[in-house]
């Protein structure tokens, strides 16, 4: 059977199984997205990489009133990055942590330092580390260092909550008007101190 | 690029593989936006470095560009990015204002003696202001946004600037004030 | 007194309105960036993104979630021990058809001042970027605060709030993600179980 043949066939047969897979989908965008989004929700299922995250996206973008062509672009864009940072982090990834990585990458960090990250961590989740992380880089702490603090963070072993307290305190710092990398870098070296046990003025 | 083609087409061009379009907007933005740069970080050679940046940003997420009639604003949106990253570097350097700078940029307009020295004295007060409220300012009374479009574009809530540009306005008046009682 | 106030303010503005020139140099510098840069590839990127390549469909495989440590982020100040007690019961979602290991819910509370806001609600992957889903819908509180307590599945989870129908507002307490492929701003939240 040719390519075209079986493409068709195809076609016929997952379109509608895939608009039913989630009747928001089929709600929300017209036609041609509606399949081409299908399309590559069934290509990462295949691929064994976190669907709702597409879904989730490509309602997004409907909810944000962009035309299917952006929204296509940025649900295939998500798919691709995820495909990425699953190859990095590894067959034992959580869907959440693929998903962060994903924005990561989003954001500007380099697979390389995805990798820096998995390997600092050891066995504990990223997916914190991550959302701190892109967090950083979007109020402007450079990427490089960012990734260098979070994985710095992550070497001495510094828990969720105290990265989600690092996080609000550099945020409430620039809000202030400091630095971001300034801010960013102070924080992280106190946490680091703290968590070696090696300071001793906790400063909150 | 033809004088009336609008962003979408320009953009679409540019999009087609057609890197030389991409000229246009340049030619476009390049003014309009350089006024905000540059009052935001205070000397030609980071308003420029900011400016660059944003364009080269914009070039290479074009095909993320929500909506290209609007390229205007998408593009303003990373250079108000792009201004916050170099501010907050600038603060880092022990930096002083130069005042010839403002003649050399505000040279497409002539300013009698006394003039230019009140423009020198705005300017001077404006980079003393804290950057998220010169941005605010800027924003609001250069721009001439609403305080909606600003929020859209900043991500930071409507309340919180309008509290921003009032602590701008008086710091300005005092910073100002001070000028002239002196 | 106002007019005297505004006048003074958009004087100063008048001013810095004048345009402000840079150097011809700048055009060629960005246009020799730009030339370095990878070329763009056209349109036919749309055909191509809306041919399925994958033809093989298997069943929804979820993975579980790694069950951590505290909620995270716009866990409001106040209410949060209140709500992390209450939450030590997971609460089932029945408010949108969640795959399996989503099920498991931490009540979240959104605080957004606005105090000209005449509605506010909360969408995000957890509610299918639904502005009128009634779940997601925040009270005034009085004093321009607006806040909605409500079920977010363990996990990461982009969202925003939308002001009026009309303006996307990203929570300004909660970590940032980039925002370049809507335009419009999101904020992160990690949910996690208590242990």
């Amino acid at each position: 059977m040719s390519v075209v043949a079986r493409t068709l066939i195809a076609l016929m047969l997952v379109a509608p199984q895939a608009v039913a897979q989630d009747a928001r989908l089929s709600e929300r965008l017209d036609k041609p997205t509606l399949i081409a989004v299908s399309a590559i929700v069934d290509s990462a299922r295949v691929a064994k990489l976190p669907t709702a995250p597409l879904v989730d996206k490509a309602l997004e973008g409907a909810a944000k009133g962009s035309d299917g062509q952006k929204i296509v672009v940025a649900v295939r864009q998500l798919s691709v990055q995820m495909g990425s940072a699953k190859r990095v982090l590894g067959s034992s990834a959580t869907p959440d942590e693929i998903k962060a990585a994903a924005t990561a990458l989003a954001a500007g960090v380099s697979l390389r330092d995805l990798a820096r990250l998995r390997s600092a961590s050891g066995k504990r989740p990223l997916t914190m580390p991550l959302a701190v992380l892109t967090d950083l880089i979007v109020r402007d702490v450079p990427v490089g260092t960012a990734t260098g603090l979070v994985v710095q963070l992550a070497r001495s072993g510094v828990k969720d909550p105290e990265l989600a307290l690092f996080q609000r305190n550099v945020r409430a710092d620039i809000d202030r008007g400091a630095d971001p990398s300034v801010a960013a870098t102070t924080r992280a070296r106190g946490l680091v101190l703290r968590s070696t046990g090696s300071g001793t003025k906790p400063s909150e | 690029m033809e004088a009336g083609s609008s962003d979408a087409v320009v953009v679409a061009r540019v999009l087609r593989g057609d890197v030389e379009a991409f000229r246009g907007l340049v030619e476009r933005y390049r003014d309009r936006y350089a006024r905000y740069a540059f009052h935001m970080l205070g000397n030609r050679e980071d308003a420029e470095e900011a400016l660059q940046d944003a364009f080269v940003r914009a070039y290479r997420s074009l095909a993320r560009c929500e909506d290209p009639e609007r390229f205007g604003a998408w593009l303003f949106r990373i250079l108000v990015n792009r201004c916050r990253t170099l501010g907050a570097r600038r603060g880092r350097r022990a930096r002083t204002f130069v005042v010839d700078e403002v003649a050399l940029l505000g040279a497409a307009e002539e300013h009698p003696a006394g003039a230019t020295a009140w423009r020198e004295e705005i300017d001077r007060a404006l980079q003393q202001l804290r950057g998220d409220q010169r941005e605010a300012f800027l924003l609001k009374y250069v721009e001439e946004m609403g305080y909606d479009e600003m929020s859209q574009l900043t991500g930071v809530g409507v309340s919180a600037l309008k509290m921003r540009v009032m602590r701008a306005c008086e710091r300005l008046r005092e910073l100002l004030s001070e000028v002239y009682d002196a | 007194m106002r007019d005297e106030t505004e006048e003074d303010i958009e004087q100063i503005a008048r001013e810095l309105r004048v345009p402000v020139a840079v150097g011809r140099s700048l055009d060629a510098r960005i246009m020799n960036a730009v030339r370095n840069l990878p070329r763009h590839t056209g349109f036919g990127l749309w055909s191509r993104l809306i041919t399925p390549r994958t033809v093989t469909v298997t069943p929804l495989v979820w993975g579980i979630m790694a069950a951590a440590v505290a909620a995270f982020a716009v866990l409001g100040a106040m209410h949060a021990g209140q709500d992390l007690h209450r939450a030590a019961k997971p609460i089932a979602s029945a408010l949108f058809p969640a795959p399996k290991a989503a099920d498991r819910s931490q009540r979240v509370q959104f605080v957004l001042v606005a105090p000209d806001a005449k509605k506010v609600a909360v969408v995000g992957d957890f509610n299918g970027w639904d502005a009128s889903h009634v779940g997601y819908q925040a009270q005034h509180r009085g004093g321009g605060v607006w806040s909605v307590t409500a079920p977010v599945p363990l996990g990461h989870h982009r969202y925003s709030f939308v002001v009026d129908d009309s303006v996307w507002v990203a929570d300004p307490t909660a970590p940032r993600v980039t925002d370049y492929d809507y335009g419009m701003p999101n904020s992160a939240i990690v949910v996690q179980e208590q242990k």
